[in-house]
C-alpha cells in the first residue's frame, strides 16, 4: 500500500491515513515500544529503503517527518489534536533529511571585533562567478573594526591582510565585505567609502584599487553581482548607492565627499603621505527614499536589475535599478537590521531590533505584512543567510551571542496577531569563546554566512571567525 | 458599596501601548567611575557620554563600540554632554567644571559635515572684537559672563575647537531647537547661574540679574520665545522677547532635580530628589496635574521622547529607569493620559547613586541611561 515517488528532487511517501498514524505513533511513542518500532522499520523497509535509493548504505542519513508540511516534533496524538486533524483525513507525510547538529570545527582569532565575513568556495556566488574554486581551496574573508581585511585558508592561516586605507584621519572600522571574484573584494565601513581591492593569492596582498564615494554616513552593508560587475552599498545616510566594480564605468566622485575637499581634511590627508593614489569615482545611481539608516541590501537572486533594502525606518523596499526608483514599500513595526532571500518560496527574511525575524512576501500581490515570524533570539538579529541547498533553511546571527538555524516548516502555535505563523529555531550555535554575559554581552555576533562546502561561519565581538559544520554532512 | 476605582475611566493596559523599551540591548563599557550624562545624536547613530573620569566619549549606539574619546579635564567630571540639534552638522557640547567645550568629532564625520560644523564654530571668532558691546550701558569694568577661547593644540587635534568658561561649575546644557543658542546652568553661580550662549557670536548673556532660589535646570520652549528656569522649589517661564515673567509653577517639591518640556510646549515633567515625578499641564493650574511616586530613591533625570512617541522616562538612584506612556492630546478639553509601562533594571547602585541620566533615541522607542556603576545602557 505504500506508494513512493520522486517529486522535484524530494523523496515523498504516500500512505493511507491510518497507516501513517500507526507508523508515526509507533515511531514517536515512548520507550521500548519506540525502539522496537524503529528497529522493525529499519529492518524491513522505510529508512533503509530511503537510504538505498540515495546509495548511502554505509552511512545512513537521518530523516525527519513532515506531516502536512510541518515538522512532527510532538507525539502524533498531540500533533493531530493541535491541528484538529481527524484520523479519517488523508495526511501528506514527507521524509526529509534531518539537519545534523552543527558542531564547532575551528575558530580564527583577530586583534579586534570582526564585523563581517564572506566565503569563496565552489558553490558560493563568487566561486561560481570565478568559475571554479577547487575543493580544499576555500577562502574566508573577514572584515574587522581595526579597519583591515583578512583572507584565511581553511587551516586558519591568514594568507593576506589588507593595507590600511588612507582617508584623511577618519575612523577606518569596516562593517561589510564581499568577494566579487577570486581576485576582487569590496569592503566598506565607518569612513563612508566603498573600496574595491585586488586580492593576489601568490603575492599574499589585498590592495585597494578603487574608492567609491556616495555616502555621508557609515556604510552598513554591501551586495555584489558578479556577472554584471555591480555593487550596492547601504548606508546610515538613508541611501543605497549603485556602482560598477570597474573604475571607468563610474562617473566622477562627488567632490564634496573626497578627503581632499576641505582644508582641514586635506591637511591630514597630506600628512599621511599616501604611497599610491587610488582612483576615486561616484555612483551610477542613488536609491533615495528611506528615512533612516539602511542596514542591508540585496540583489534579487534571479534578477539583478531589482534590489531589496531593509532600513531602521521599519520598511523593506523593492527597487528598480534601471530607473533607480522605488517600486514597493512594506512597512513593519520595527527597525530592520538584516536581510536574506528565500527565492523558491518568494519570501524575504528580515531581522529586527525586536529580536525576531519576519518573513515577507515582497510581490505586489501579497497582502499580508508578515507571512511568518521566527522567534527565539534574545537580542537584535543583525545578520542573515540562506541555507546553501534547502529552500526552507536560513541562519541568523544576533547580538545575543548566538547563530540560530531555522527551517520555515518548523512551526509552533502562534500567539500574537498579524505576525503570521510563528517558527522556532532548530539549532542554536553558541560562541566557542564562551557564552558571554547576559544577552550576548561581549560575544555579539555581527555576521554569519552559510556555505555548502565550508559550513556556517559566524563572526563577532569575541574577535573570532567561528566555523560550525554538521559532521558527515 | 461602590469601589471608587470602578468609577474612574479605564486606563489602557501596557500591552496595548507598545512599542516601549523593555530589555537591555547594549551595555557600553570602558568608562572609569560614574557616567553622569548621555545624549543620542540627531541621526540616532551615535551616543555621547560624560562622566567622573573627565572624558567625553562617543559610541556606536547599536553595538556599544567606543569610537572616539577625549579627556577634557584632569580635576573635574564631565557633568553633561548634549548634541546640537540638526542633521546638517555634528557638534557635541560637553561641560567639565566651569567650561563648555564645543566639539566636532571629525574622525567619525564625512569631510563636508566636518567643514559645515567647523564653520558654525568658527563664525563667532572676532565677533566681540569687531562689535564691541552694543549695550553700552553695561559697565566695561565688569568681568564678562564667559570667556570664549581656543582650547589648545592637544584638544583641538581631537576636534575640541571652542571653549566657553563661565564663573561656576556647569551642571546642565540645553540647546535651542535651531542650534544657535544654548543655555547652561551652574547651580552655585548665583546671579550668573543661568547663562544663554550664542554660538554664532561666541557671546554669553546672563538673562537674570536676580534669581529667586537656586537654579537647577533651564530649557527653551520648543517653538516659542519662552524660557523655563527651574529652581529648587518652583519653575518659572519667561518671555525672552518681552523680557517678562509669564508663569510660576509650584510643583510642591522640596528639591527639583530636572525638568523636561513636552514638544507641544504645554506640558512639563519634573523630577525631584524627594522621589516624586510631577506632570504639569500649563493649561490647568500652577499645581501638578499628576504626581507619580514609583521610586524608592531620588529621581535625577526626566525626559520626554523627542520624536513624537507618547513616552517619557525617569532615572533614579534606586538603580531603575521607569518608562511611562504619556499621551498629550491637542484638545483643551482632554487631559494627558499617563500610564506606567515598565521598570528597567540592570544598573547597580554604587555609593547610593543609581541612574544619573536618561535620553531617548530621536525616532525609536529606545532609551539610553547613564549609571553610577560606570556603564551606559541602551534599552529597546
Ligand atoms: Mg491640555
Amino acid at each position: 500500500d505504500i506508494k513512493m515517488f520522486w517529486m522535484e528532487g524530494e523523496l515523498k511517501l504516500e500512505m493511507e491515513g491510518e497507516e501513517v498514524i500507526d507508523l508515526i505513533k509507533a515511531l514517536f511513542a515512548e520507550s521500548d515500544h519506540r525502539k522496537k518500532a524503529i528497529a522493525a522499520i529499519r529492518g524491513t523497509s522505510l529508512h533503509l529503503l530511503v537510504n538505498n535509493l540515495l546509495h548511502t548504505e554505509s552511512s545512513p542519513i537521518p530523516f525527519e517527518f513532515l506531516v502536512n508540511g510541518q515538522f512532527l516534533r510532538s507525539s502524533i496524538d498531540d500533533f493531530l489534536t493541535k491541528y484538529g486533524i481527524s484520523a479519517e483525513t488523508t495526511l501528506n507525510v514527507e521524509y526529509t533529511r534531518a539537519l545534523i547538529p552543527p558542531l564547532h570545527v575551528s575558530s580564527f582569532e583577530h586583534d579586534d571585533w570582526v564585523s563581517a565575513v564572506d566565503i569563496l568556495s565552489q558553490s558560493s556566488s563568487a566561486g561560481k562567478w570565478a568559475k571554479g574554486v577547487q575543493s580544499g581551496q576555500e577562502r574566508i574573508l573577514s572584515a574587522s573594526y581595526d579597519g583591515l581585511l583578512r583572507v584565511w585558508n581553511m587551516s586558519g592561516d591568514a594568507l593576506a591582510t589588507s593595507a590600511p586605507p588612507n582617508n584623511g584621519g577618519r575612523i577606518t572600522s569596516l562593517k561589510a565585505a564581499k568577494w566579487i571574484s577570486d581576485k576582487k573584494i569590496v569592503a566598506a565601513g565607518m569612513d563612508n567609502v566603498v573600496r574595491v581591492y585586488k586580492y593576489d593569492e601568490d603575492e599574499r596582498t589585498i590592495t585597494p584599487s578603487l574608492e567609491l564615494y556616495a555616502h555621508r554616513w557609515p556604510v552598513n552593508d554591501l551586495a555584489v553581482h558578479g556577472p554584471s560587475n555591480r555593487i550596492l552599498s547601504a548606508a546610515s545616510d538613508g541611501t543605497v548607492a549603485l556602482f560598477s566594480a570597474t573604475a571607468k564605468d563610474n562617473p566622477a566622485a562627488p567632490s564634496n565627499l573626497l578627503p581632499t575637499s576641505t582644508a582641514a581634511s586635506n591637511k591630514r590627508q597630506k600628512l599621511s603621505k599616501p604611497e599610491k593614489v587610488v582612483p576615486s569615482r561616484g555612483p551610477l545611481g542613488t536609491l533615495s527614499g528611506h528615512a533612516s539608516p539602511v542596514s542591508s541590501v540585496l540583489f534579487k537572486p534571479e534578477d539583478a536589475t531589482v534590489a531589496y533594502s531593509a532600513s531602521h525606518d521599519h520598511t523593506l523596499k523593492t527597487w528598480d535599478l534601471t530607473t533607480s526608483s522605488c517600486v514597493d514599500t512594506r512597512t513593519t513595526g520595527h527597525s530592520l537590521l538584516s536581510l536574506t532571500a528565500l527565492p523558491q518560496l518568494n519570501l524575504l527574511a528580515t531581522g529586527t531590533s525586536a529580536r525576531h525575524i519576519t518573513l515577507i512576501d515582497p510581490r505586489a500581490s501579497a497582502t499580508q505584512i508578515a507571512v511568518m515570524t521566527l522567534r527565539g533570539h534574545t537580542n537584535a538579529v543583525v545578520s542573515l543567510d540562506t541555507h546553501p541547498t534547502s529552500e526552507y533553511g536560513l541562519v541568523s546571527g544576533s547580538h545575543d551571542g548566538t547563530a540560530r538555524i531555522w527551517d520555515v516548516r518548523s512551526i509552533k502555535a502562534s500567539s500574537g496577531l498579524g505576525e503570521g505563523q510563528v517558527g522556532e529555531d532548530i539549532y542554536t550555535i553558541q560562541r566557542d569563546s564562551g557564552p558571554g554575559r547576559s544577552s550576548g554581552e561581549g560575544v555579539k555576533v555581527f555576521g554569519v554566512r552559510w556555505d555548502q562546502e565550508v559550513g556556517i561561519v559566524s563572526v563577532g565581538e569575541d574577535k573570532r571567525v567561528q566555523i560550525n559544520r554538521g559532521v558527515g554532512s | 458599596n461602590i469601589d471608587p476605582e470602578s468609577l474612574l475611566p479605564k486606563l489602557p493596559s501596557p500591552d496595548e501601548l507598545r512599542p516601549f523599551p523593555t530589555t537591555c540591548a547594549v551595555i557600553f563599557r570602558g568608562q572609569e567611575g560614574r557616567v553622569r550624562s548621555v545624549s543620542v545624536d540627531p541621526h540616532g547613530i551615535f551616543m555621547a557620554s560624560g562622566g567622573d573620569d573627565g572624558y567625553a566619549r562617543i559610541w556606536e549606539i547599536t553595538t556599544g563600540r567606543q569610537l572616539w574619546n577625549v579627556k577634557l579635564s584632569d580635576e573635574d567630571a564631565v557633568d553633561t554632554v548634549k548634541w546640537r540639534p540638526g542633521k546638517d552638522a555634528s557638534i557635541l557640547a560637553a561641560a567639565a567644571g566651569e567650561t563648555v567645550f564645543l566639539i566636532v568629532p571629525f574622525t567619525i564625520l564625512s569631510p563636508d559635515i566636518e567643514q559645515i560644523s567647523r564653520d558654525l564654530l568658527d563664525a563667532g571668532w572676532g565677533y566681540a572684537a569687531s562689535k564691541p558691546s552694543t549695550t553700552t550701558n553695561i559697565a566695561i569694568t565688569k568681568e564678562p559672563p564667559a570667556k570664549w577661547s581656543r582650547p589648545g593644540v592637544r584638544l583641538e587635534s581631537k576636534g575640541v575647537l571652542v571653549q566657553a568658561t563661565v564663573r561656576s561649575t556647569i551642571k546642565v546644557i540645553n540647546w535651542h531647537r535651531k542650534g544657535d543658542y544654548f543655555a547652561t546652568v551652574s547651580p552655585r553661580g548665583q546671579s550668573s547661574a543661568v547663562a544663554i550662549h550664542t554660538l554664532s557670536k561666541h557671546l554669553t548673556q546672563l538673562p537674570f540679574r536676580r534669581l529667586k532660589g537656586l537654579a537647577q535646570s533651564a530649557q527653551f520652549h520648543p517653538s516659542k520665545s519662552i524660557f523655563f528656569v527651574a529652581t529648587r522649589n518652583s519653575i518659572r517661564s519667561y518671555d525672552l522677547a518681552k523680557q517678562e515673567l509669564v508663569k510660576i509653577l509650584q510643583p510642591g517639591a522640596k528639591w527639583i532635580s530636572s525638568i523636561d518640556v513636552h514638544a507641544g510646549g504645554d506640558n512639563i515633567i519634573v523630577g525631584t530628589y524627594d522621589k516624586r515625578l510631577l506632570w504639569h499641564d500649563l493649561d490647568l493650574s500652577t499645581k501638578p496635574y499628576r504626581t507619580l511616586r514609583y521610586h524608592q530613591e531620588a529621581i535625577r533625570a526626566v525626559r520626554y521622547h523627542p520624536g513624537g512617541l507618547p513616552l517619557f522616562a525617569d532615572a533614579s538612584d534606586d538603580g531603575s529607569i521607569q518608562i511611562f506612556h504619556g499621551k498629550v492630546v491637542g484638545d483643551l478639553m482632554e487631559n494627558a493620559t499617563i500610564v506606567p509601562l515598565k521598570v528597567l533594571k540592570g544598573h547597580k547602585v554604587k555609593s547610593r547613586l543609581g541612574v544619573m541620566d536618561v535620553d531617548w533615541h530621536p525616532r525609536e522607542p529606545w532609551c539610553v541611561s547613564a549609571g553610577a556603576d560606570g556603564t551606559s545602557r541602551l534599552w529597546n
